[in-house]
This record gives C-alpha cells, structure tokens and sequence, in this order.
C-alpha cells in the first residue's frame, strides 16, 4: 500500500529517534521558567500554546515525548507564561530579528519557486503574483525551495545586521546569538537586559534604523546651507549613506539610473561626471556632491541605494513583544533540517546544508512528485519530476518533509 | 541633600518628594486654614494646565510651593478623568522644561541619571554646524523621543555610534520633558482612594467644572458617525482599493483596513459583506476578526489603526499626498479632511448659487 505524500508516520518516527539521542543537545533558553513555549505536532495544524517548564531536563523530556514538528519559545518574559495571554504579565523581551530569504529578491527563485492558482490551476515559476492573469483570484499553493544562493544572501543580510548591532547600537558579540532557522535563513537575538523593556515604538525604530527606512539625506551630513563634513569614513548612517551612494553609482547602468525620480539636471550630471562625483566622495566630504545634484535627487538616489548597506530583516517579528520563535537546536518540520546555533566568528564560511543536516545513515527508496535540484552535504539530488529514487535519509527526508515525496516499499 | 529652592522647582526629583514625606502632612490636616495657601497654589496648578498647558511662576515660598505639587496631584487625581490627567502631566512637565532651560549642562546630565536612570555624558562635539553637547544611550533616547514624528527625532536620522546618540543641549531637555511627564502621569493615575475633607472637596468640584468647560477646545475634532470614504487616508484607499480589485494583501495593510473601517464609523456587517464579497474568506472566521478588532471578542480592546510610522515601517505607507503633511496617524487625517469636505461643501454650494443668480 503506497503512503500519504509526506509520510507523516516516517518523518514524526525519524524525528523520535533524532531527539532520542540528541535532545541532550536541545538548551533551555535564558530564563525558561518566564518563557512560555509553543509546540506544534505533526498531525494538528494549531499551535500548542501556553506550554512551560522549570527546567531543561523537564523541556527535554516533553520534546521525546511529543516529537513535536516544530518547536517554539517566547522571546518575552512573563510573569505567568501558562497563562493566557492577557493574564501572562507580561515582564519584557529579547530583541529579535527574522532575516528569510523569502523577503530577499534572489534570481534563483524563477529557477525553484513555483505556484499554483487555487481557483484555476495556472502554473507559474518564481513568486506568486499578485492576482491570477487567468482568473483574477489571489489565492495560491505557493512553492518555495531554498539553494545556495538563497541561503547566501540570506546570511549577507544577516551579517550586515549584526555589524550594525555592533557598530553602530554598540552591542557586543556576547550579546548576541544567531541561529540557522533550520529552513530559509537566520535569527538573530539579543537578550542583553537592557532592552528587555523597550517598547513597541522603540523596536520598530530600531527595524527602521536597520533598515533604512524614513532615512533623510539632509541629517547625515547632506547639506549645503549646514556645511556637512560627512565622509564615507564615518559611523553610523552618515559613512554608510555615502558608500551606498558610491557602490550604487560605480555599479549601476544607466539604465537604472534613468529610472530614478532624479531632476533632468542631476541625471545629465551624474551620466556625464560620474567618475569626478565618485572621487569627491572618496576624497572630500559626502555633502560636496550636492554640487551635482539638488538634494530632492539626492534622495531619490540614496533611497535607491540603501538596500545594500540595510539589512533585510522581517519587520513583524522584530516588533511584535509576544513573538514565539523557534527554539535553537531542534528540528524544523518543514525541512527536516536542525535549527543551528552558530558561532559569530564561524559565520563567514557557515554552510547550512552540510552542517544542519541532522538524519545520517542509509538510503531509502521514495517516490518524487516534484523537486528542483538541490544539495545535502557534498551530494547534489535532483531534478524530479514524478519518479522513483533512492535517496540518503536527509535528502528523503528533506522531501517528504515537503510534502514533494512518500516512502515507497 | 538639595535644597528647598530646587525642591520647589523641581518637586519630582527624588529628595523632594522625601522631603515631602518628611514633612508628614495627612490630608486630613489640609482642611486647616493655615494650609489653605498650599491649596491655592495646588488648585491653581491645576487650572493653569487646564487653561495655558503649563503650570507658570510659583509662589515666593518655597516650602508652600513644593507642597502645592503633592496637592495638585491630589487633586486631579480624585477628579479621575483620563484627559485631565494627561494635560496636567503635560503642563507640569512643560514647566520642569522652561525651568531646565537656564541649568547648567553638569546639572542637566546628573538629573538625567539619577532621577531617571539615563546612560549619560557630557561631551561637546560640533558637526554641520550644530553642537552637540551629550551623549546618550539609545535606550534612554529612544524611551523617550519613540513618540516624537519629525524626521530629526527618527533614530535611523541621528548619530549614532556604539550604542550613543548624540544630542543637542536643546533635545536633551526636550526627552527629559517627557520623562517628566510620564512620571507625573503615573502619579495622577494611580488613584488612591482617600477620604478628602469637605473644603478640600470644593475645589476638587471647581477643577471638574473648569475642566468641562474647557474639554472641548482643547479635545479637538470627534470621528463622524458615518463613513466618509473620500476622507479616507491614500493608504487606507490603497488598500481599499486593493480589497475590491482582489490584490492580495500584507496582514498589516489588512488590520489597519479592517480597523481604520471600524473607527471610520462603517457598520461592522457592512464591513463583514465587503471582506466576505470580494475574497474567498470563510465568512465565519471574517467575522470572528472583524469582531475581534472591534473590540466585541477576546481583549475587549477595540483596535485603532496603526500610526503613521508604524505603518511606513511595515511598507503600508502609500502614496502619501499634501494633506498627509504633518499628520502622524491614518484617523487624524481623516477627521480632518471629513470636517473641511463637510465645511467645504457648503463654501462651495454657496459659491455655485451666487454664480447662478448671478447668472441671471
């Protein structure tokens, strides 16, 4: 008799054995007895919330026991983490960042992405669109696989984040921790008590200050009437301003640059003397620029360039005070992979997919219904298209997963 | 130990209100005539923040001035009206600010840190032309500028460097206002239950009087009891638009539709069809949210929508016209564009009927 796709009974019993062994690895986080934890099991689709522990041993045994697919914590701290939320008291939380690689334009996603219109069945590669072109409805069966490139970008994004973490809201590495989420990207977390307490508006302008988001030129040093001695030396958005501007400017086609909300003037300008604008901000002060362009330009172009130097980070999660977040060193259900603790100095040449893997062994036969190509460890599987294979167990896994597979035999 | 002088003048600091406490005054002894200045000076407090948003110059005493505060206090509080308690903060931390104006930097810096906790330090800087004379840690900063809106007071505008903002003499005072402020508010809220003397509750009676005659003035506009959708913010009519058209949407540019109508005056089932009419969703569970939003389920908390930062944070900020110019939140725009539509349509009706006769 063939299974399901997914082989739920097969994931859920490889996932026993895993945290069988493996739990002692699982770390409570700081505080458990404030945290309040969330599992969410293989067969249900509701989340078990309201869950608390007092100690580790306690949490671990409750992983074995209900081999949840995923497992979640609180980034705050309450009072009465059991409770309900409106009686929890709630007591502050750790300032978290989501960076998924959903959230990033990666070119790869025409090549893995697809989506499937609900109403009528169109197929279509990449992310979903907005409406169907065939019959207008929103509703799709989205696709989303991850590669090297993704994860790639993801991490850049990641560690563009923790320099400004550092650099810039002086925190130190030991404040904080970065985890491989285990599936499309990382969390970065910071539990340094000092910002336990920070509110809902002074986290969002933390994500807007990592993001770039409302940056004016004319406070970074942009000014002719304030006589701006900014360079791109500088810290903070007042250096990083201006080498966006500048690798913005040394790489962008013209094209590009036509596209930008610029004044007529301020285009022929830059079109014309891009190499001398390029040196005055690699030699002079920033703010000497605006020789060549109007300020208004100016900002059209620095909002253009920012994205490379912000970082990509999910705006949500960062300012929502009752965020649960997946709970480093444990399974991901949607992958198979582990959510991973990285050290901050390995994170350069970090590689989740061999270091995350966490099914190693045999070989299993599995029937595919659709998988693009993709890589576990040193070995490149795929592309499927309703086929039989043989796979190493996290690569079947992985799959199945997914839902993309069942266990044949 | 500080003196009485600054006590009176800054009645919040810590070894005042020791000082206070020192002195063992019950409320009961208030209904003494010998107290009766310490009440006068309260009571006007009070009255000023009703009238001028700022409590003005205190009395030559500086014992019966710092006493006054206590009392004022006391006395907003057992009015026990949440707008009253909000303007008075205001007023009283409007004072501290004018006061602070001619205190010397070292000053400045050790009220910040001892009496709110403030990560300070002097240190004088100039850039573009501006001096910067502190540096101070961004959760400090931004506890207390998170609810400014100028672009100046955005974090991502500021220099920031190792986890220190630099700030102007003028901004430090600025912050240390509204931790003033906050302070206050907590005072005044917490409602102890005290049994006030009768001549006492006279003037409790005047404060509640004086207050209703001026609520309106300074309350501002009030929400129509219908839904005017030309009045709605470009944001709002964005994604109003992208409902009807069955673009899909952020789950925030759905909340603050769905609460923006709620507040706009829209009737909830209306609400319900429109949601229900154009998308797929399961009219139960529809329903369920919309209600939760109103505040009829769960928290009993009726939604208001996200404010004008927050919204740009998200990326539902969108397409931004004249009117938007110095409103902070999607509701402010709208009462204002409903009264000058509704004000504009009799100007305009009257200015067709004088072309008409005219006409003829």
């Amino acid at each position: 008799m063939s299974e399901d796709w997914g082989s739920i009974r097969f994931v859920k019993n490889q996932f026993r054995r895993f945290y069988e062994a493996k739990s002692k690895f699982v770390k409570a986080p700081t505080e458990i007895l404030r945290r309040e934890f969330g599992f969410l099991s293989f067969e249900g689709k509701t989340m078990i919330r309201h869950l608390s522990f007092n100690n580790e041993d306690q949490l671990r045994s409750a992983i074995v026991e209900n081999t949840p697919a995923h497992i979640y914590y609180s980034s705050a701290y309450y009072k009465n983490p059991e409770a309900e939320m409106d009686k929890k008291c709630w007591l502050g939380a750790d300032l978290v960042f989501d960076i998924d690689a959903d959230h990033i334009d990666t070119a790869c996603k025409e090549d893995h992405d697809n989506w499937i219109c609900k109403s009528c069945g169109l197929e279509g590669r990449g992310r979903a669109p907005q409406t169907c072109s065939r019959c207008g409805k929103n509703s799709f069966e989205e696709e989303a696989w991850l590669c090297d490139r993704c994860l790639e970008a993801a991490k850049f994004e990641a560690q563009k984040l923790i320099d400004i973490l550092i650099q810039d809201l002086g925190f130190t590495p030991l404040d904080l921790e970065v985890n491989f989420t285990g599936n499309r990207g990382y969390h970065v977390h910071v539990k340094a008590p000092m910002i336990h307490k920070l509110d809902q508006i002074g986290r969002r302008e933390i994500v807007d200050y990592i993001t770039g988001t409302g940056l004016k030129v004319e406070f970074h040093g942009f000014s002719r009437t304030r006589g701006g001695a900014s360079t791109m030396a500088d810290p903070g958005w007042r250096g990083r301003t201006a080498r966006a501007v500048y690798d913005y400017l040394s790489e962008a086609d013209e094209a590009s640059i036509q596209g930008l909300k610029l004044s007529s003037q301020a285009l022929k300008n830059i079109l014309e003397e891009k190499s001398e604008i390029l040196k005055v901000l690699r030699e002079d002060h920033s703010s000497r620029i605006l020789k060549y362009l109007d300020l208004k330009s100016l900002q059209a172009l620095v909002e253009a360039s920012i994205k490379k130097q912000a970082s990509a980070i999910d705006t949500v999660v960062t300012t929502d005070l009752h965020r649960l977040i997946r709970l480093p060193n444990t399974l991901h259900g949607k992958t198979g992979f582990m959510a991973q603790r990285v050290n901050l100095d390995d994170l350069e040449d970090y590689d989740p997919l061999t270091r995350a893997i966490a099914f190693k062994g045999d070989r299993i036969r599995v029937m595919v219904k659709r998988a693009p190509k993709f890589r576990i460890g040193n070995e490149v599987l795929g592309p499927f298209k309703d086929e039989q294979t043989i796979l190493p167990v996290a690569g079947a896994v992985f799959l199945l997963c997914r839902r993309a597979a069942r266990v044949e035999g | 130990m500080i003196s009485e002088r600054e006590a009176a003048k800054y009645p919040f600091l810590k070894e005042a209100t020791s000082l206070v406490e020192t002195l063992n005054i019950k409320v009961e002894d208030l209904a003494n005539p010998n107290y009766s200045r310490i009440l006068d000076r309260g009571e006007r407090r009070v009255s000023e923040a009703i009238i001028d948003g700022i409590v003005g110059n205190g009395v030559p005493d500086d014992l019966t001035e710092l006493l006054s505060m206590p009392v004022a206090i006391m006395l907003v509080s057992a009015v026990g009206d949440r707008f009253l308690e909000r303007r008075y903060a205001h007023a009283e931390a409007a004072r501290a600010q004018k006061l602070l104006w001619s205190e010397s930097e070292a000053f400045i810096a050790e009220l910040a840190k001892r009496q709110f906790g403030w990560e300070i330090k002097y240190a004088r800087r100039e850039l573009d032309e501006q001096t910067y004379l502190f540096e101070v840690g961004f959760v400090d900063y931004l506890r207390n500028a998170g609810s400014f809106h100028e672009d100046k007071w955005k974090l991502v505008n500021r220099v920031l460097s190792g986890g220190r903002v630099l700030l102007t003499r003028m901004e430090v005072i600025r912050l240390l206002q509204v931790e003033v402020e906050d302070f206050v508010l907590g005072r005044v809220s917490k409602h102890i239950r005290v049994e006030i003397p009768e001549t006492v509750q006279a003037r409790v009676e005047n404060i509640s009087k004086l207050f209703e005659e001026h609520r309106r003035r300074i309350s501002g506009a009030e929400l129509p009891p219908e839904a005017v959708s030309e009045a709605f913010p470009p944001c709002i009519k964005h994604a109003f638009e992208g409902l009807l058209s069955g673009r899909r949407a952020s789950h925030m540019e759905r909340f603050a539709l769905t609460s923006f109508l709620v507040n706009s005056g829209m009737d909830l089932e209306q609400i319900l069809q429109l949601f229900v009419s154009v998308t797929d969703f399961d009219e139960q569970l529809t329903k369920y949210q919309i209600e939760h939003i109103a505040g009829l389920r769960g928290s009993r908390t009726r939604y208001t929508p996200p404010n004008c930062a927050t919204m740009r944070t998200h990326g539902v900020c969108y397409n931004p016209d004249i009117y938007c110019k110095g409103v902070k939140h999607p509701l402010t725009y709208y009462k204002r564009r409903v009264q000058s539509i509704k004000g504009g349509e009799k100007t305009s009706l009257g200015i067709t009927g004088s072309n008409h006769q005219g006409g003829i």
